[in-house]
């Protein structure tokens, strides 16, 4: 889409503050304006008062990345200030609050130490003093435009104005600070009206206090810094129907939609916020067709908090087993609990999925951070031979879609599935159109179900290894993690023993071969270019951003995004592979995880790698950047350490 | 119209040891359900690790058996997806209140509608004598090398403290007597304990049949007029003087019977109603999820709170 502007804007301010808040306004804003957006929460594992940031993106096609420097930021405390200043580019726009130039780096008790430390010693070097005020004069060196405000007296004013107390306006200064930069960025303040309308909605005194702010703003800027130039172009969305949510939530509402009837979890960042969301749909609305036919109007979800991760699993085993559609939802952490029940589901054929929202580990590591170092441990997860479906969704719609398949596939096969995604995916809000979030694209699969049986065994031996699924309270029977007779009696038979080992492993062939090859891996770009970048997961949208930095630079690239892990596509990642000149593989852990594990199955031993362990999402151009350094020198390993 | 109990023996060889108490019990539960007429399919009994966790092949039901000390999730699971289902989570005490505690202490906090049952003979059997969480300090049975240095855990206690609401004990080698106590934890609306006061002839010398019937007692034997039920709050407060007297009383003396039954507080399946308003009728085990493969639900109508016009 030609002559897009390419927006990039940054809001920081202390966590419980209303940064989620102002950055859901700003998304909003820039979707009332037409354009395609994507909106990333940065927040440390703490309630209140530890700086957290909102990063966004904007322009007519979706963007894939975040990335530094923005073109614009707004920084309301001291915090943000100093960590910030430099984030904005030469000739971009830095709005902070004047009453924050004085206060000394050492005063800022929620800052890191090791920052405060790199701030003193760089002000030092320059001869500055240990102040946020230092921080503005070196942006201001390095040509950003400086947009002070005088934040006390615009609240005490707005105080006046709207007649209510100093308290309940303070929140409101988010909404000054976010305004002035999206005017100055040449956003019509109508669109920021319209987004607050929107946002707070039913809230109305809410609603009037935030717009008076943002008129409040808009007089200030145009008075002290002039209106901007011109306003930028619409986007080519307007009139559109479209939806602003999580990845969480988009996994949510891909379970409810694919019929899930049984969630359990117990609470861990970033996990429980999907759960959650669904808690709050619990009991919903069901289509007209489908209340015309079902004669109800309304259908539940049971979703049972539970005392730990080791009841989550066993409690969604237990559903499953008696014919819920069930599925549990944790964080490396918690899934380190789940392992000996996921052996169990492999052994006793138990329909269940388990939703792996990754963070940076090990141990608790950056709770709140991102990370992809859960693959092996999805892989290799429950003890003896474990083979379960693993695969990863590389961005909102397929995390969508996802939900429903592996829910398909969970009953169909009766095995554990593993969904792999990530913190990023689960703050990381989008907008979404109807052609993405189509029902009408989704099916819904139960495989073969006995509910009545007559003379089916449970684990009958069978071509494909696949028994008939028999819930409990359909027939007497045993679900059992002993070795079992088709019947579900234990036995230590070394006949019957291979018989059910063998019956398990055809059934793992045959998932392999009826799981479509487009489910698997999806090759992007041009087929034949000689470099191949290899990656899984949420990195997806952020490398295909990166492919067209390349392309502007002259290097061809086509991307292999591996989505199967387990039963690992060996052809079709071998074909490809076999193809490049040169493979780099690109991944958010230290271990090279996915590089080992194409290793292992297909013998293909990557040369390079780039990877980023700091807790940050990639951005495009680090990408970019080091695939063209690896293409220079030929290192084997670039470490890329962008983020704030 | 009561079954004959022999429909719900399954072919499966029964391999305990000669004496165990778990025959007694095994006789009892099966006792229990044919007499109170359950079809084998509408009966789960759930299990986890130890002797006890064979049980679920040797009950004709719709059973299951998990891993070590995860019962009680499991059962919770299969009773809240089919509320229609009787469900039994059994084990042993290492199994309950050592390695799976969290959820026995858990349950009660949720009051499903399900029966535990534990075989408390304070030792681990199937791996050899070591000491079970019942076992006092200072005992030594043959197969530990030195003393028991845990103190013992009082199930009945922590089962009230925990929300159970219907508390009974029973001893193995008392058949009749423990029928009666499980038919009345099974007929009992919310979570109900029935401890099972078990020897363990191979591996616990010290609690022998000989140690417990020379202590145990029944409670309306004792006191003719003994009453467990609680009917309300206040009720509950008027009588946990008297309750709590005989859930602690350990020694010389061992109560057994219903402790306690308190009909005044609502089941999980309950609560769920009232948040989804046919949860009985379609609960997660057996509402529909698809019509002819296609989902019931339009996403931009469920969650609309998310969409914008624009």
């Amino acid at each position: 889409m030609g002559n897009s502007p390419d927006l990039l804007l940054l809001i920081g301010g202390p966590q419980g503050g209303g940064i989620e808040s102002a950055g859901q306004i700003a998304l909003k804003t820039l979707i009332l304006k037409g354009y395609s957006v994507i909106g990333t929460r940065d927040y440390k594992s703490n309630i209140m008062g530890a700086h957290s940031y909102y990063t966004i993106r904007a322009r007519f096609d979706r963007p894939g990345a975040i990335r530094f420097p923005v073109d614009a930021a707004v920084a309301l405390d001291a915090e943000s200030i100093l960590t910030h200043f430099d984030d904005v580019r030469p000739g971009g726009i830095f709005v902070y609050d004047k009453g924050s130039l004085h206060t000394k780096i050492d005063a800022i008790q929620p800052m890191e130490q090791a920052l405060k430390e790199r701030l003193k010693k760089l002000f030092a070097d320059k001869g500055l003093p240990p102040i946020a005020e230092s921080a503005i004069k070196l942006a201001e060196e390095k040509g950003v435009r400086l947009i002070p405000l005088p934040m006390r007296q615009l609240v005490r004013k707005l105080a006046e104005i709207t007649g209510a107390s100093l308290t309940s306006v303070a929140r409101a200064v988010n909404t000054i600070g976010l305004t002035a930069m999206l005017y100055l960025m040449g956003i019509e303040p109508r669109c920021v009206e319209k987004a607050i309308a929107t946002h707070f909605a039913a809230k109305k005194k809410v609603v009037a206090i935030n717009v008076e702010a943002s008129k409040l703003a808009v007089d200030y800027v145009e008075e002290n810094f002039g209106a901007p130039s011109e306003f930028l172009p619409d986007g080519p969305h307007r009139g559109k129907k479209v939806m602003l949510a999580t990845g969480n939530e988009v996994v949510a509402m891909g379970k409810i939609t694919g019929g899930l009837t049984f969630q359990s979890y117990y609470p861990i960042t970033p996990a429980s916020d999907e759960a959650i969301y669904m808690e709050k749909f619990r009991y919903h609305q069901l289509t007209s067709e489908a209340e015309a036919k079902l004669g109800t109007p309304k259908l539940g979800t049971v979703i049972v908090q539970t005392e730990d991760e080791l009841s989550a699993i066993i409690m969604a085993i237990g559903a499953a087993s008696a014919g819920a559609r069930a599925a549990t939802s944790t964080s490396g952490p918690g899934f380190a609990l789940m392992n000996e029940a996921i052996s169990l589901a492999i052994m006793a054929e138990v329909p269940v999925v388990i939703t792996i929202w990754q963070r940076g580990g090990p141990s608790t590591g950056l709770p709140t951070k991102e990370g992809q170092q859960d693959l092996l441990h999805a892989l290799f997860s429950g003890h003896g031979d474990n083979p379960k479906i693993v695969l990863a969704s590389g961005d909102h719609v397929e995390a969508f879609y996802d939900a429903i398949k592996l829910l398909n596939w969970a009953e169909k096969y009766q095995t554990p599935v593993i969904h792999l995604v990530d913190k990023y995916l689960a703050s990381t809000t989008t907008v979404l159109y109807q052609d993405e979030i189509d029902p009408g694209k989704a099916v819904i699969e139960r495989g073969w179900r006995v509910e009545n049986p007559t003379t089916e065994k449970r684990y009958m031996i069978t071509d494909t290894g696949i028994s008939p699924f028999i819930p409990i309270g359909g027939d007497t029977m045993i679900i059992t993690g002993l070795e079992h007779t088709e019947e579900g009696f234990p036995t230590e038979d070394p006949v019957l023993r291979d018989e059910m080992v063998e019956k398990r492993r055809r059934k793992f062939e045959t998932i392999a071969k009826e799981i479509p090859a487009e489910e698997k891996v999806i090759l992007h770009g041009d087929p034949d270019a000689k470099v191949t970048l290899v990656s899984w997961g949420s990195t997806k949208p952020i490398i295909l951003e990166s492919l067209k930095i390349l392309e502007e630079k002259g290097v061809k690239a086509n991307f292999l995004q591996i989505r199967l892990f387990y039963p690992f596509p060996v052809k079709e990642v071998l074909d490809v592979l076999s193809r490049a000149e040169t493979v780099i593989n690109i991944e958010q852990n230290d271990l090279l995880q996915a590089a080992f594990l194409i290793k292992g199955f297909t013998g293909y031993d990557i040369k390079h790698h780039i990877k980023k362990t700091n807790g940050r999402a990639f951005w495009d151009t680090e990408i970019a950047n080091a695939v063209l350094e690896i293409l220079e020198t030929g290192k084997r390993e670039v470490v890329v350490k962008g983020g704030a | 119209m009561a079954r004959n109990w022999l429909e719900y023996k399954t072919p499966a060889w029964v391999q305990w040891c000669p004496g165990c108490g778990n025959y007694g019990i095994l006789a009892a539960v099966q006792r229990a359900v044919a007499e109170l007429d359950i079809d084998p399919k509408k009966l789960t009994i759930v299990s986890g690790i130890g002797c006890s966790g064979r049980e679920t092949y040797y009950i004709k039901g719709s059973n299951m058996h998990v891993v070590h000390g995860r019962a009680i999730p499991a059962a919770t699971g299969v009773k809240l997806a089919k509320p229609d289902q009787t469900v039994l989570a059994i084990g042993g005490d290492g199994d309950m209140l050592g390695i799976g505690v969290e959820h026995f202490v858990s349950v009660g906090r949720r009051n499903v509608n399900i029966t535990v049952i534990v075989h408390d003979n304070s030792v681990y059997g199937l791996t050899k004598g070591q000491a079970g969480p019942t076992l006092p300090a200072w005992v030594q049975t043959k197969a530990l090398p030195g003393p028991n240095l845990h103190d013992n855990l009082n199930p009945l206690l922590l089962a009230f403290a925990s929300g159970y609401t219907f508390i009974a004990r029973g001893y193995a080698y008392h058949v009749d007597q423990t029928k009666e106590l499980i038919k009345q934890a099974i007929e009992h609306k919310g979570t109900s304990l029935v401890h099972i006061l078990q020897p363990c002839p191979t591996y616990n010398n010290i609690m022998t049949k000989q140690w417990y019937e020379q202590r145990i007692y029944y409670l309306e034997e004792e006191n003719p007029e003994w009453n467990p039920l609680v009917t309300s709050q206040q009720d509950l407060l008027q009588k946990m003087p008297t309750i709590l007297e005989k859930l602690v009383e350990w020694g010389d003396k061992i109560p057994l019977g219903v402790f306690y039954r308190n009909i005044s507080k609502d089941t999980f399946e309950e609560r769920l109603g009232k948040i989804i308003l046919n949860y009985q009728e379609y609960p997660p085990g057996k509402r529909p999820i698809a019509i002819d493969g296609k989902p019931l639900v339009n996403p931009w109508e469920v969650f609309k709170e998310k969409v914008i016009q624009t």
